[in-house]
């Protein structure tokens, strides 16, 4: 038979369903008239044959029922008569569906929210084209294998390199720190050096005007293509740059594009702001950059990671041997997909929310069918004569799926619109855990995703009602009428509902304190210093202007400058103290360098944190000092031969105590550099004057390293900073901070990136980590104990109401109010306490996965008791609230009770 | 003279079959099924319609508004290419079915 015909045939029936009907109607119409003719030519009276004719033809509704049958639109007739009566169902109880809808749109908006995420952050994080060949080679030591090494190469080994089989394209970067000049303030920028075939490479159309391009290699002009965020920020996104003129380390540069807001090369060493050609990076950078050469690798469509790096891996260890201080003894080169590091970092990190939201969208499903369930009870009457006028079972599970198809629906509008704006909120709350790539959108794959994800949740939620309540008992429903006795109490479906309901609520609650848990760890851990209102203002002086420069040249001249600038910075009203830091900032606080005591041979690579400060460092941070003293002005002035060490120094190398009056000496602290400036003393011999508390310098969790303060006149880069203690709100005062320096140096200004250490410390990762953790778990598991409340207790209310007739005739025979009660929950609160009971086994089960994934230390033990019994009371009083009604019922009335 | 009652699933090949012969609506068919077979065949009114949809959704007539014999509008049924090889198909499995169906009935007990 010809399909396409009939389909055709349906559609225009379809489509045309009002013409159908009036041309069905007219075709009767023609057939009567002709058959009363005829009627009449046989001698029946007219009014007779018009009767008999009608009574021949049946009535013309009938027909053009007949008609959209044989056009195949039965089944689509049915259903929009179900969707009908699923809509008019559903809006007769407003209350219920209000709690259906917002079950699964708090679980779908939630799941579509982590997978848009993931979609964005793991799944299609780059811009790039093919960027899942794109591969970042990493030389990995095989001493060593956790150490990972990017490598640059020089000029013929990068020509060497590309001509290799497996490479289809080959980019080489270099990163540059670069200086705007030709304005008040020098600023720095990142600049990165690319490979002129950048264009063919990434294939990322510019936002404005072009990209670095091929033909850029053989001009040698100087030009400049714009990172957007640096546009944005530079030139406030104005749009007619193109053309502009930027000068850079003196030498000017035409801007000729800006990059669209996701290309934000690079990953690897950070987002750049500026990118040039690479032919140009022997014009402005001094002394010459002998590899200039990182590369990136496009690897060729089909050829496997293996062969790569086998072949590369080939060519590398022959680099290792002209140049064999530049690799490990012994490695082996690794392409890394480029998405590799943030899978690493983020992908558990999403794995567990996006089981987390799973099991958000499970209970809300529960939630759902425990209230059709319920609901049910109470519907089976009705069910019950649609199957005795001859409804099929098939017929009455497709009306109760449809019923949940429109609440599934609705639920999912709403939580695709909410979850545009949920998906934001972990980049709110984690900034630095994603690409800076990744965009969040709502896009086909994603709406796609929460379409069959609202599928699949009508019909896991409309499944098991719509099969239990199919098959409906007719004989007795007829008959009880509306008086069923049990209703609810028999299905073990119902209860095993109840108990996963629970079980999950509780394995959401028992993660969130976990999350909770480790977070207020963090956050009451000792830091060994107070960031309260404190901020650090960074100071950069006039290197550029000959002028200027001149009467801060001098090391003394430098430090008075810095003095004065002090000074004139304490006299501002609510600044309580005010140290001077050169980059001493923490939770990463000093620099690393190897030192060594005098008179003991040094055993181990020895190697210290060293601070450059000012005496007034300690106390504007607080932290204690344990022996000895801190130096004076005066030896701070000269830049003497002084040192401060911490406790861990102390008790790592003189375990005796005796550190105070001992001699050390730090080699590398001095500089050639044309704009440092050193004291005589700075890498000569030291004496320990003093020993303080440990203060955090390597991070929040991980305990202080061993670390030497040294007066900060010891060496002296033209930039400096100060940490400021206020009595409030320290950026307050950042207006007049500025006032107050340019009193000293009209032309002076502060640096932008003046910060709270607070702030500082909640860019951590690991802080915001925690505190993504926390805040989302927290959020699902009060979600879910909401949704599982709702459950609970209108399971109770419509058992209750129910079982009223019951209740009435046990109390007229003299049952306690007690034990009414104790009957009304009892079922329920069973299932719940099993509830309780499986959750705590599965999260004994699953507790060191949890742990390892959150990268948490300590089990909550305390934390797991507490909302053990929170849920365990929540539930009690969701389950006895509706059953004391039931208990106070007057017999009389019950008895009544329809 | 004695009316029939039309057997099972005839009544698509008859019509396919009346219309064969020229273009018919519907009241038309009915007047052409009687006058064929004499007047022995009653078509209930009811069930014409739904078999003319029926062979109309199948692709085997197709319909056009046109005037009837007293100036009226009505719907003619004719007949397609699908439908005239569907016709034949039918006929010859009719006539095979015909010539068992007679030749069994035809048996008689064989002497024993």
């Amino acid at each position: 038979m010809n399909l396409l015909a009939r389909l055709r045939s349906s559609l225009r029936a379809l489509l045309l369903g009002v013409r159908m009907r009036s041309e069905v109607a007219e075709e009767m119409e023609f057939h009567l008239a002709a058959r009363v003719e005829e009627l009449t030519r046989t001698g029946m009276s007219r009014a007779d044959s018009i009767r008999h004719a009608r009574a021949e033809l049946g009535p013309v509704m009938r027909q053009q029922e007949r008609y959209r049958e044989a056009a195949g639109l039965r089944a689509f007739d049915e259903i929009s008569g179900d969707l009908r009566f699923g809509l008019r169902t559903v809006w007769k109880q407003p209350v219920f569906t209000a709690v259906m809808v917002l079950s699964l749109a708090l679980g779908i908006g939630a799941t579509t929210a982590m997978f848009s995420l993931i979609y964005a952050v793991l799944l299609h994080p780059f811009p790039y084209a093919d960027s899942d060949r794109i591969m970042n080679p990493v030389i990995v030591n095989e001493d060593n294998p956790q150490e990972l090494r990017w490598f640059a190469m020089t000029k013929p080994q990068f020509e060497q390199f590309g001509r290799a089989s497996s490479i289809e394209s080959l980019l080489g970067f270099r990163n540059v720190n670069m200086e705007i000049s030709g304005n008040e303030l020098p600023e720095e920028v990142a600049a990165v050096y690319l490979t002129e075939n950048a264009d063919t490479f990434f294939r990322v159309p510019a936002y404005l005007g072009r990209g670095i391009q091929t033909t850029d290699a053989e001009t040698h002009q100087r030009i400049v293509v714009l990172n957007y965020k640096f546009w944005r920020r530079h030139y406030n996104g104005d749009p007619t740059v193109v053309g502009r003129t930027l000068q850079l380390n003196h030498e000017d540069y035409t801007i000729v594009g800006v990059m669209p807001r996701r290309f934000a090369f690079n990953d690897t060493f950070g987002t750049s702001d500026i990118y040039l050609p690479r032919n140009l990076l022997h014009d402005s950078v001094r002394p010459l950059v002998q590899w200039p050469y990182t590369p990136w690798i496009k690897i060729k469509a089909g050829m496997s990671r293996a062969t790569a790096d086998a072949e590369l891996g080939a060519i590398v260890h022959q680099f290792a041997k002209e140049f064999p201080a530049r690799f490990p003894k012994k490695f082996h080169l690794q392409l890394q997909p480029i998405v590799v590091p943030y899978e690493q970092n983020t992908g558990a990190m999403l794995a567990l929310l996006f089981a987390g939201v799973v099991l958000l969208l499970l209970i809300g499903c529960a939630n759902c069918s425990i209230l059709t369930l319920a609901r049910g009870a109470s519907r089976q009457h009705e069910l019950a004569v649609r199957s005795a006028v001859g409804a099929s079972r098939w017929r009455i599970v497709r009306q109760l799926l449809v019923e949940s198809a429109v609440i599934s629906f609705v639920g999912a509008a709403l939580g695709v619109a909410a979850s545009y704006w949920l998906a934001k909120l972990p980049l709110l709350l984690a900034p630095n855990a994603f690409p800076a790539e990744s965009v969040i959108q709502v896009n086909a794959p994603i709406l796609a995703f929460s379409v069959v994800l609202t599928l699949l949740t009508s019909i896991l939620l409309g499944l098991s009602p719509a099969l239990r309540l199919s098959r409906p008992d007719v004989s007795q429903m007829m008959q009880s009428s509306h008086r069923r006795i049990g209703g609810v109490r028999s299905s073990h479906a119902f209860h095993a509902l109840i108990a996963g309901q629970i079980a999950l609520t509780l394995l959401l609650m028992a993660t969130a304190s976990i999350a909770m848990g480790a977070f207020l760890h963090l956050m009451n851990a000792p830091l060994g210093y107070e960031p309260k209102n404190v901020m650090e203002v960074g100071v950069a002086m006039h290197f550029q202007d000959q002028k200027s420069w001149e009467g801060i040249k001098t090391r003394e001249a430098r430090a008075a400058y810095i003095e004065r600038v002090r000074q004139s910075m304490a006299q501002v009203p609510g600044v309580l103290s005010i140290a001077v830091s050169m980059d001493s900032t923490p939770p990463y606080s000093g620099v690393e360098r190897g030192f060594e005591i005098a008179g003991i041979p040094a055993t181990e690579d020895q190697q210290a944190r060293v601070h450059l400060v000012d005496p007034r460092y300690f106390a504007t941070l607080q932290i204690p000092l344990l022996a000895g003293r801190y130096w004076s002005d005066a030896e701070n002035t000269r830049g003497d031969g002084v040192a401060v060490i911490n406790e861990a120094m102390a008790h790592r190398y003189w375990p005796n105590g005796d550190a105070i009056g001992k001699q050390l000496s730090i080699p590398s602290l001095k500089s050639d550099a044309p704009l440092v400036s050193a004291s005589s003393y700075s890498s000569g011999t030291r004496e320990i004057i003093g020993v303080v508390g440990d203060a955090r310098n390597d991070g929040l969790e991980r305990p202080a390293l061993p670390a030497i303060y040294v007066p900060y006149t010891t060496l002296m880069a033209p930039y400096t900073q100060y940490l400021i203690k206020a009595q409030s709100e320290p950026l307050a005062l950042i207006p007049a901070i500025r006032a107050a320096v340019q009193s000293v140096s009209a032309d002076q200004p502060i640096s932008n990136g003046y910060s709270d250490l607070k702030e500082a410390i909640e860019r951590d990762a690991q802080w915001s980590r925690q505190r993504l953790f926390s805040v989302l778990f927290g959020v699902f598991s009060a979600i879910a104990l909401m949704l599982a409340l709702v459950g609970l207790f209108s399971v109770v209310s419509y058992s209750v109401a129910q079982r009223t007739n019951e209740f009435g005739v046990r109390m007229a025979l003299g049952a306690q109010r007690s034990h009414v009660l104790w009957i009304a929950l009892r079922t329920t609160a069973w299932s719940a306490g099993s509830g309780i009971l499986l959750g705590l086994l599965v999260n004994q089960l699953l507790h060191g996965i949890l742990v390892r994934w959150m990268r948490v230390h300590a089990s909550n033990a305390a934390g797991l008791a507490t909302v053990t019994l929170l849920l365990s009371l929540c539930a009690l009083a969701a389950c006895i609230l509706p059953a004391l009604r039931a208990a106070s019922i007057r017999p009389v009335e019950a008895l009544r009770y329809e | 003279m004695d009316q029939l009652e039309l057997l099972q699933g005839t009544l698509d090949l008859l019509i396919l079959k009346a219309v064969s012969l020229g273009p018919l609506h519907g009241y038309g068919v009915l007047l052409r099924l009687q006058q064929i077979s004499g007047q022995t065949l009653t078509v209930q009114q009811g069930s014409l319609y739904p078999a003319l949809y029926r062979l109309e959704h199948q692709g085997l007539l197709a319909t056009e508004w046109g005037e009837s014999e007293n100036n009226r509008r009505a719907k003619y049924y004719q007949l397609t290419t699908a439908g005239r090889t569907r016709l034949e198909v039918e006929t010859e499995k009719w006539n095979r079915m015909a010539g068992i169906m007679g030749a069994i009935l035809k048996t008689e007990a064989e002497p024993a």
